[in-house]
């Protein structure tokens, strides 16, 4: 089937019950309520140069479809079963594979101690286990530097379980925490391995062990939240080099990444700020000219981002954020390769309860290079890139 | 002494102003719920989903309304965010499977009326409300 044509459907039939339903879908089973929800978006962007984010963005692109349902039910006063189903075709991400988004049980013994377990979304910063979910923020996309939308794989969710609980402490506010350990689940159809595809390295799995946490701080101070968390990954990659079949592998010594975050809202405004550091050390076989190297590689990335948004009226509400990820620090940063940069302004316009529009303009600097996956693919932008971005981004979602 | 009567005054009229807030709503409980009244604190907490039973051990369920004067007085005294930001707050906690969505009610009336019915159910009603079948809780 012609693949606009697949597109076309696929976001009909995401589009399409709930839409007739008109209205959140609750059900009785057994006499306990039963909630399914459900989400879909429909994205187009066009760049002035590049392609970004595996799309054809410089002919301008409508490949940027997403979507999701879940069900979930509160079996008992402390016990909450649930699962979500995810599908995207984002460029060449996604394919239209659908995936399991979450799936858990959650005890609740006391509000500063639960348990989750199954596949849980992973508490990180301010949007990791929101970033799909685009009716939930003023942005189309989501600044880059921090949560990139080729690489949500990396940390989105994690196969095993968290224990959480939030903690009153009176007149300083209120503590709520999270702690987790598990199995990333291995993301063959994410930035990774379509940047490896480029380089000429096929990927046959992809995953490893996680584990970390969030601390957040309601203060009380109205309207201000601050947090960190910590999350420490192993990678494991094991692919073969298709020009020669020799193998290809990268075994983690060191990932761990903290970051420190913040949110006030005051009346219609709400500001918001977030800075990550992720360091990584790594044993490669397979790489260089002939395969054949082997050998430790280090990165340490940094990235944030400093944002705004006022809602003008229940309706319309405006924003910007400026966002900058730095691949490897120890470069020369004002190198294209070596940073990307993104001022952003939106408009997002919520045209019924359940149905949003966001027209938005990226002022990107920058290309991060070739080898580090983000954003910029050579298996795109074979004739090179060049280093500076314009792009508008039209995305219209639902939700019920 | 002109301007002591005069301070005296607008001191009385910013207490009336404040008291005149705080009594455009009241808080009600289905019958089941223990406590006679309940702190700013745990509402706040209750309907952000982050506690589930007041101090007394009464396991409790919020209920909204799905708009109004009453439900806009409720969100900024003791909640403290816009609708919608209480809206995004609470589908945030629904699509990663942490909550689910609350019963909201279409007027005051329904609101009594299904917090009447329902075990633990705890809402808010404009200060003129009926209030039959309900229990009132103080706020602290």
């Amino acid at each position: 089937m012609n693949f606009r044509v697949k597109t076309i459907l696929n976001m009909a039939v995401l589009c399409a019950t709930p839409l007739a339903l008109q209205a959140q879908f609750d059900f009785k089973v057994d006499g306990r309520d039963v909630q399914v929800h459900s989400f879909a978006s429909q994205g187009f962007a066009y760049s002035n140069n590049n392609n970004f984010l595996t799309m054809d963005t410089s002919s301008g692109s409508f490949a940027f479809t997403d979507g999701g349902a879940n069900v979930s039910s509160q079996i008992t006063d402390k016990f909450r079963v649930g699962a979500q189903f995810y599908i995207r075709n984002i460029g060449h991400l996604g394919n239209w594979e659908p995936e399991l988004d979450w799936a858990s049980g959650d005890y609740r013994f006391e509000d500063w101690f639960g348990i989750r377990a199954g596949k849980v979304k992973t508490a990180l910063g301010l949007y990791n286990d929101t970033q799909d979910m685009e009716f939930l923020h003023t942005w189309a996309l989501l600044p880059q530097s921090t949560y990139p939308t080729d690489l949500r794989g990396n940390t989105i969710a994690h196969i095993g379980g968290d224990i959480y609980g939030t903690v009153a402490m009176k007149k300083v506010g209120s503590l709520s925490y999270t702690a987790y350990a598990g199995r990333r689940p291995s993301d063959m159809q994410g930035g990774i391995t379509y940047g490896l595809l480029g380089a000429g390295i096929k990927l046959n799995s992809y995953g490893g062990t996680v584990e970390g946490a969030d601390l957040r701080w309601t203060t009380p101070l109205k309207g201000l939240m601050a947090g960190a968390s910590y999350i420490n990954l192993r990678v494991n990659e094991d692919g073969t080099r298709l020009s020669n079949l020799k193998p290809y592998t990268v075994d983690t010594m060191k990932d761990h990444t903290p970051v420190y975050y913040a949110e006030y809202s005051i009346g219609n405004l709400r500001l918001d700020g977030e800075y990550r550091r992720e360091i990584q050390d790594v044993y490669k076989t397979g790489v260089g000219k002939t395969g054949t190297g082997v050998g430790p590689a280090g990165t340490d990335a940094r990235s944030g981002f400093l944002s705004a948004a006022y809602r003008l009226t229940k309706w319309v509400e405006l924003g910007t954020y400026h966002s900058r990820y730095y691949p490897n620090w120890d470069t020369i940063h004002s190198l294209p390769a070596n940073h990307l940069f993104d001022q952003v302004v939106t408009a997002r316009f919520d045209l019924r309860t359940y149905l949003d529009l966001k027209v938005e303009g990226h002022f990107m600097d920058g290309v991060t290079g070739a080898n580090s996956y983000h954003g910029f693919y050579t298996l795109d932008n074979s004739t090179g890139l060049l280093p500076t971005t314009r792009m508008l981004v039209i995305r219209l979602g639902y939700h019920l | 002494m002109k301007s002591k009567q005069f301070l005296s005054l607008a001191a009385v009229l910013v207490f009336c102003a404040a008291t005149a807030w705080s009594a455009d709503i009241k808080i009600i409980a289905n019958s089941s719920v223990g406590a006679s009244s309940v702190s700013t604190d745990e509402l706040k907490a209750v309907f952000l989903a982050t506690k589930s039973s007041l101090s007394d051990g009464s396991h409790v369920e919020p209920v909204l309304e799905k708009d109004g004067p009453a439900h806009e007085a409720f969100l900024k005294e003791f909640v403290g965010k816009t609708d919608s930001a209480f809206e995004t707050y609470y589908r945030s906690l629904v699509f990663t499977g942490k909550a689910s969505m609350p019963k909201t009610t279409a007027s005051d009336a329904d609101m009594v009326a299904y917090v009447a019915k329902t075990k633990g159910a705890i809402g808010y009603v404009s200060a003129s409300a009926a209030t039959a079948g309900v229990k009132t809780l103080e706020v602290k």
